[in-house]
């Protein structure tokens, strides 16, 4: 499988004998590394990198996408090259899902269905007391169902979250991380700092899946399309958020692999730095390796695979082959 | 699954195209030597662009396969050459 690369020095990326090579200066000399360009899957960039057109027209030709994070490790853009895989029957079809309310109002219920999924199974993994949880699953789940608007969505959506964040301080029980309130712009305490950081990133990875099928990534369903975003891939994130990002937040600090030494103390530890933002990305590629078998397709898949077949299923449901259901971790 | 190429070949120029290709596939270990993980299709497609390159009468290139990556352990007597990392 091609690998993702996270490139966290200074450096220059280029294109040198039919490959790609990143230099660095380390002790006053360069160092070259070379990446295969056969084995490149997309690369995150966080360190301040210098790269030519003839690099970015070689990646180009092996359709590799590279994503951009500024200093503080906020996504500022990616670089998609020309998409070959396009399909105007299926962008047809995207665009008469969007339109037609009752279709549009059925995915993005999916959406939320398979975020509660996860958030539900998130807490029942760490062992919360059920009586904690039973607003969420008695009262609002069942509201998810009965909602007409994308906007009367968002709200029931809103409320489980609230309560879901709440939780996270019985999961977590270091007062470092004291989950307050979820405050996203600029996120305000670490670990607000955590989740919009392994957000970004996911939404990414995502991107990356969808701009290897024909589905065009800024017609969206539960996010309005309107935004100068990507929001397919917000709309598919709800679902993973709280499967591949939130038991890694959990797992980090819990396990103490993650302390407050890895927050930038001038800025409040309201940012991670280059150090806890290493380790983060470790054991975010980690968990995207991970397989499970598949009780379909009778092979193991790992769980950046399973982005990939929820990509698949929404082009069955577009052409009418398949009525799209959410992905359900089943174990 | 796994693989590690070793190669001896007599003419430099053909030498050095075959490392050329080896690089946009595998990693690098040692002097004549590479390695990694790759697809068995990749690995047809290599091995192909090398069959065009080198001389059969006198280049001779080794494939060593191990179908699961986690079977393969590497230990490393003295300095480690080149270390595969995709952090950067």
């Amino acid at each position: 499988m091609p690998k993702r690369f996270y490139i966290n020095s200074n450096g220059r990326l280029k294109r040198k004998e039919n490959t790609i090579y990143f230099e660095t200066e380390q002790n006053g000399e360069t160092a070259k590394k070379v990446l295969p360009v056969n084995d490149i899957d997309s690369i995150y960039v966080f360190g301040e990198l210098d790269i030519n057109t003839k690099a970015l027209n070689y990646l180009s030709q092996y359709d590799i996408p590279i994503h951009f994070y500024n200093y503080y490790g906020y996504y500022s853009g990616s670089f998609l090259p020309r998409k070959k895989n396009v399909s105007g029957s299926l962008l047809v079809e995207q665009v008469r899902h969007y339109l037609e309310e009752r279709e549009r109002q059925y995915l993005a219920i999916s959406f939320i269905e398979g975020a509660v999924f996860h958030i539900l199974r998130n807490l029942k993994k760490n062992k919360i007391p059920e009586e904690k949880f039973e607003e969420i699953e008695k009262e609002f789940y069942p509201k998810v169902f009965e909602t007409n608007t994308p906007e009367e969505l968002m709200a029931v959506e809103g409320n489980i979250r609230d309560r879901y964040y709440q939780l996270f301080n019985e999961i977590i029980k270091n007062p470092d991380f004291y989950m307050k309130k979820r405050e996203k712009r600029p996120p305000d305490n670490p670990i607000n700092a955590l989740i919009s950081f392994g957000n970004s990133i996911l939404y990414n990875t995502i991107l990356t899946e969808i701009y290897r099928t024909q589905l065009d990534p800024t017609i969206s369903y539960l996010h309005s399309p309107q935004e100068k975003r990507f929001s397919l891939s917000l709309d598919l994130a709800e679902i993973f958020k709280p499967f591949i990002i939130d038991p890694l937040i959990f797992s980090l600090i819990n396990t103490k692999k993650i302390t407050l030494k890895d927050f930038d103390k001038d800025l409040n530890f309201a940012y991670l730095n280059e150090n806890g933002r290493k380790k983060f990305l470790k054991a975010y590629e980690e968990r995207l390796n991970k397989t499970i078998k598949h009780r379909k397709l009778k092979r193991k898949v790992s769980y950046r695979q399973l982005i990939r077949l929820e990509c698949y299923k929404l082009i069955k449901h577009f052409i009418g082959d398949e009525d799209y259901k959410p992905f359900k971790a089943w174990w | 699954m796994f693989v590690i190429i070793t190669y001896d070949i007599t003419d430099d120029r053909r030498l050095n195209k075959v490392r050329k290709v080896l690089k946009r596939y595998l990693y690098w270990s040692q002097l004549s030597c590479f390695e990694g993980i790759i697809t068995e299709g990749k690995l047809a497609q290599c091995m192909a662009e090398i069959d065009k390159i080198i001389d059969k009468k006198e280049d001779s290139i080794y494939v060593y396969q191990v179908k699961n990556p986690k079977n393969i352990k590497k230990k490393v007597l003295g300095i480690e050459k080149s270390y595969i990392d995709n952090f950067l």
